[in-house]
């Protein structure tokens, strides 16, 4: 009953931050909410337990929501360190009005706790729901400045990122409709695990129209082209600790709700036919995020495109379909939460620093904010995927893969130029932003002041040295725990 | 086909039906303009206050400006006699053992533009600005319409599956279930049909004699007399048989005959003139209300009114295929 | 005299197919009219309509179900929603919707027949309905799609929400007709599309006025990279 005990720490954590008073205390219980949930995770892990929770069918742990809702309460867990500082300077600055501190906090919580239960959610509808409330309680996180901007960038979120779902509603009734036709499903059913077991005797045709309504909705919510549009918006107009969980956190709910889905679509004849739609859109994604990562003059906006890049690549991984690239897909979501959230953190001390996120506003990057640029740096060389970082290990053997498929090594090159003009554009920003000096840009006739520079708390420096370290180990050693958990998942989806 | 062609029961109904519409139309006007004048907490005319004008107006002297031409003389009779023709189609009565052609939708549609295209020669031909203007915009606007007009009678012909009226309302009337879902859709469209071509709000105002925004009034601003007596006839007869049609398509109860119908019975003919004259009367309400409730939509705006009735008569092919 | 034609099911049906006439002339309405009040008054009597059709499809199909939608329906969005809308309406200070995005309302129009028939043809591949079911089922995808339409060219908040109403109101009207979902799940439905109703509305207060503090906010902090907008 581990799932009652998730209930309870997320009620209670909600309760805590909606008595307390000072920020400290709030963010506290945000860092235990998230800690909590870890320690709840690792230990349902450890104990081997998942089934059905909470005595009903709506409810399922297994490896892969384990995995996921772990990699959501690790971000979580680093963010709401990271926002103890930047909240207080957000705050000092009077960007944040006070009086939404404490609505600030309680999002963060149920955002977390949607999250999860979104992850353990057996029935697909409810899952439907709980994602839908992570989008709710993410827009509030992403107005709470309460600027125009950022009001209308999160509406544009929820506008699309809703609408989406409201197609992938109609996905479900498909199924309902469709599975109450097999004698397995007892008259409909939308739980997953029953679905699973009967997923052979689904019509495939009904599956696949059913497959690409729900794809839609979680397209949309993990920002994958066409439907990515809110994405760089609202991504770079939030806090940057927001930003790290969107990226890190919330693309993830729309991919797991993709690969759960296509794990039920491959076990029909449908399956070639969806996996060559999946690449067909990871590739679109790609293009699209690179194309327009090239031109980019603003920070945030440049980390939010490679997000939609990323978002593209996994696509891939889930759409090559054999266990190898599943195995390499979990382990490039977990690479890419870590290293993009890092990012994030990163840009907002940079934020803080000069105001802004535009490239041409930065000068002695390194000299101010040497741990703020450092980080960057490192995190851009990680998240192109240069070795010895984990995402080049996992977008190889992906790309491997993907090259056995008909036509996959047209499909491989073209990703591969599209990620050498990725990295360009790393490259690019990372030279106009990171070598201006102060010293000789005296030219456009304004003398600029020297700037003092921000004071970074301790609590903002630890989360991304920390957040490298683990990419690094990552990134040359694979846990055999991990190992194991991953190898465990792809035998759950009933890929071997 | 028939060898006793004009037969007795068709020769009844032209008498009849002609001047049954004749009679009751200019009704229906001041009827409309009462209902308005209810709803803006006005006393409003006299119901029977068109009858007395027209009186009044045929008694008047005909002023031609001195560069009309005989367009000018020409066109209001030529109007009438055109609406009077038009009204053949329309049985309010009884539905008469007509002959073929009469009552062929495409034709009633042909004789009210011909209608249009005479009231907007007139009002180029007395050489005001004001008339030339109101013709312009009465032509630009008919040509947005005519392709909705065209689908929306389209839709009513494939969902009744003739191009008759006479056919049309034989059909309705006799149809066990009084009310479809296709017909209330296409329904919608004719009603819309009706507020244009009568120039009602919101496309025209008919009350209105401010010269930059009417379009009907524009361009009979010239006409005097008899002639414009004529005119006003004309046009309240065009807008009694649109409503007809309308009411024989909704609610055909009360409409008696079909082709077949030997001996109409006297009082069987009173009951169905008089459902008309209740039904219609009802219709101008509800165009009255719907007057009051809006306002002039501008002329730039205008398709978009246009388009519904398009929409919904395309959605009523399109029902109609499908379900 | 009321009691027999209840229980004669070819009578509800007439009557069922004659209301989703009238939601389609709702669905019209929603996207061409300019009046923010006259809208949310088309959203209310739409989703009356659609607890009428609910609870008509009660009386052929006997589903306790159904009858508890039409309840639920009729409690949230005919009461509730259109009265919250309706506060916000009156605090935002506009009347008027009259700027629209990629299309004007006599091109979407033009699209939305498009698009029924694209709801009819795609549906037509995949269900062997009854005829009254797949009607339904019909209308209710053009409904979604109606309203995505009307959710990409509005430009106020306030009609954005409207078109996202609409189009869960399609949603409700397509699961009626195709299936039957658990109780549960549009219950959490509901509360999902009134928490986020709740949210863009307030939002909206933000975006659709004329209060000027939110642009001197904007002005003042320098907030997001924000030159290009300055």
């Amino acid at each position: 009953m581990i799932l009652y005990n998730y209930l309870a720490v997320g009620a209670l954590a909600f309760a805590l931050i909606l008595l307390s008073r000072s920020h400290r205390a709030m963010n506290a219980f945000t860092v235990l909410h998230s800690l909590a949930y870890l320690a709840l995770g690792a230990f349902a892990l450890a104990s081997g337990t998942h089934g059905f929770e909470a005595g009903n069918s709506y409810f399922y742990l297994d490896r892969l929501s384990l995995y996921e809702a772990l990699v959501a309460a690790l971000l979580f867990c680093f963010a709401s360190v990271y926002s103890n500082g930047y909240v207080e300077s957000l705050m000092e600055a009077r960007e944040l009005n006070r009086k939404n501190l404490k609505i600030f906090y309680m999002a963060f919580s149920l955002l977390l706790t949607t999250t999860t239960l979104a992850f353990f959610s057996d029935s697909l509808a409810l899952f439907w729901i709980f994602a839908e409330l992570t989008t709710v309680f993410s827009a509030v996180l992403v107005a709470i400045l309460s600027a125009r901007e950022n009001i209308d960038a999160a509406l544009k979120y929820i506008f699309i990122a809703s609408g989406a779902m409201l197609f992938a509603f109609i996905g479900l009734i498909f199924l309902f409709k469709l599975s109450g036709e097999v004698p397995g499903c007892g008259g409909g059913t939308l739980n997953w695990t029953v679905l699973m077991a009967n997923a052979g005797s689904l019509s495939p045709k009904m599956l696949t129209a059913s497959f690409v309504f729900i794809f839609i909705g979680f397209a949309a919510k993990s920002g994958i082209v066409p439907f990515h549009t809110w994405l760089p918006d609202a991504h770079s107009k939030a806090p940057s600790a927001v930003s790290a969980i969107l990226s890190g956190v919330l693309l993830n709910v729309g991919t797991y709700g993709i690969l759960r889905m296509y794990a039920l679509v491959r076990q029909t004849e449908a399956g070639p036919l969806v996996s060559g739609f999946l690449i067909a859109f990871g590739l679109l994604t790609v293009a699209v995020a690179v194309l327009n990562m090239l031109r980019q003059k603003n920070m945030k906006m440049l980390i939010a495109f490679s997000s939609v890049e990323h978002m593209g690549i996994i696509l891939l991984g889930i759409g090559a379909g054999s266990p190898l690239a599943l195995f390499w897909t979990l382990y490039y979501v977990l690479a890419h939460s870590l290293t993009k959230a890092s990012l994030f953190f990163s840009a907002g001390i940079l934020h803080r620093q000069y105001e802004s996120n535009l490239a041409g506003d930065m000068r002695d990057v390194l000299q101010l904010q040497p741990l703020a640029g450092w980080g960057f740096i490192v995190g851009s060389v990680a998240i192109v995927g240069l070795p010895p970082f984990p995402i080049f290990s996992a977008k190889l053997s992906i790309l491997l893969e993907a090259a056995r498929l008909p036509y996959g090594g047209i499909l491989v090159f073209a990703v591969l130029v599209f990620l050498v003009l990725a990295s360009a554009a790393f490259a690019r920003f990372l030279l106009e932003a990171f070598t201006r000096r102060s010293s000789g840009s005296v030219s456009n006739g304004l003398s600029e002041e020297p700037l003092q520079p921000y004071h970074v708390r301790l609590g903002m420096k630890v989360p991304i040295a920390v957040m490298l370290c683990l990419v690094l180990v990552l990134g040359v050693y694979c846990p055999p725990f991990l190992e194991k958990l991953l190898n465990g998942i792809v035998q759950e989806l009933g890929y071997i | 086909m028939t060898p006793d062609f004009p037969n007795l029961s068709f020769t009844l109904f032209c008498l009849l039906n002609t001047g049954f519409v004749l009679l009751v139309s200019p009704f229906y006007m001041s009827l409309i303009k009462k209902v308005k004048a209810a709803a803006q907490g006005r006393k409003g005319p006299r119901l029977l206050q068109n009858y007395y004008d027209l009186r009044k107006l045929l008694h008047r002297e005909v002023v031609y400006s001195p560069t009309s031409s005989g367009v000018m003389r020409v066109t209001p009779y030529l109007n009438l006699a055109v609406l009077l023709l038009a009204s053949l189609f329309v049985p309010v009565i009884f539905i008469p053992d007509a002959p073929a052609g009469i009552g062929n939708i495409i034709v009633f549609i042909y004789l009210l533009a011909i209608e249009r295209f005479f009231t907007a020669l007139c009002g180029l031909d007395a050489g005001s600005t004001f008339g030339g203007m109101g013709s312009s915009r009465a032509m630009s606007l008919s040509a947005v319409i005519e392709p909705t007009m065209v689908i929306s009678f389209a839709a009513l012909a494939y969902v009744l599956k003739t191009v008759d009226l006479h056919e049309m309302f034989a059909i309705t009337s006799a149809s066990a279930i009084p009310v479809s879902p296709t017909l209330v859709l296409v329904s919608i469209s004719l009603f819309i049909i009706i507020i244009v071509e009568t120039g009602r709000l919101p496309v025209d105002n008919p009350a209105t004699h401010l010269e930059l925004t009417m379009i009907n009034e524009a361009m009979i601003l010239e006409q005097s007399g008899k002639n414009l007596a004529l005119i006003e006839l004309t046009h309240s007869v065009k807008q009694t048989l649109l409503m007809a049609v309308l009411i024989n398509i909704l609610v055909p109860v009360g409409l008696s005959g079909g082709p077949n119908m030997g001996d109409l019975a006297v009082s069987g003919l009173l009951v169905s003139g008089l459902a008309f004259l209740v039904k219609a009367a009802l219709l101008a309400v509800v165009i009255g209300l719907f007057e009051s409730s809006l306002s002039k939509m501008r002329l730039f705006r205008l398709p978009v009114f246009y388009m519904m009735a398009f929409f919904f008569s395309a959605l009523t092919i399109l029902m109609e295929v499908f379900a | 005299m009321i009691s027999p034609l209840l229980t004669d099911p070819l009578f509800l049906e007439g009557a069922i197919k004659i209301l989703f006439v009238f939601v389609l002339v709702t669905a019209a309405l929603v996207i061409s009219a300019r009046n923010l009040a006259s809208l949310l008054t088309t959203y209310t009597i739409q989703s009356l309509l659609l607890a009428l059709i609910a609870g008509l499809l009660y009386l052929i199909e006997g589903s306790p179900v159904l009858l508890s939608i039409a309840a639920l329906t009729f409690v949230s969005k005919v009461l509730l929603i259109p009265f919250f809308i309706n506060i916000v309406e009156e605090k935002v200070k506009i009347r008027r919707d009259m700027k629209f995005n990629y299309l004007e309302p006599t091109s979407s129009l033009m699209v939305s027949i498009a698009l029924v028939l694209l709801a009819y043809v795609f549906l037509s591949g995949f269900f062997a309905l009854d005829r009254l079911f797949f009607f339904g089922a019909v209308i209710g995808l053009s409904l979604t799609l109606m309203g995505m339409l009307v959710m990409f060219s509005r430009r106020k908040v306030i009609t954005k929400v409207l078109g996202y109403l609409t189009m869960e109101n399609g949603v409700l009207l397509f699961g009626i007709f195709v299936t039957e979902l658990p109780f549960i799940i549009e219950v959490l439905i509901i509360i999902d599309l009134i928490i986020l109703v709740l949210l863009t509305t307030i939002l909206a207060v933000g975006i659709d006025s004329t209060i000027e503090e939110y642009h001197q906010r904007l002005l003042k902090l320098k907030i997001w990279s924000g030159r290009e907008y300055l």
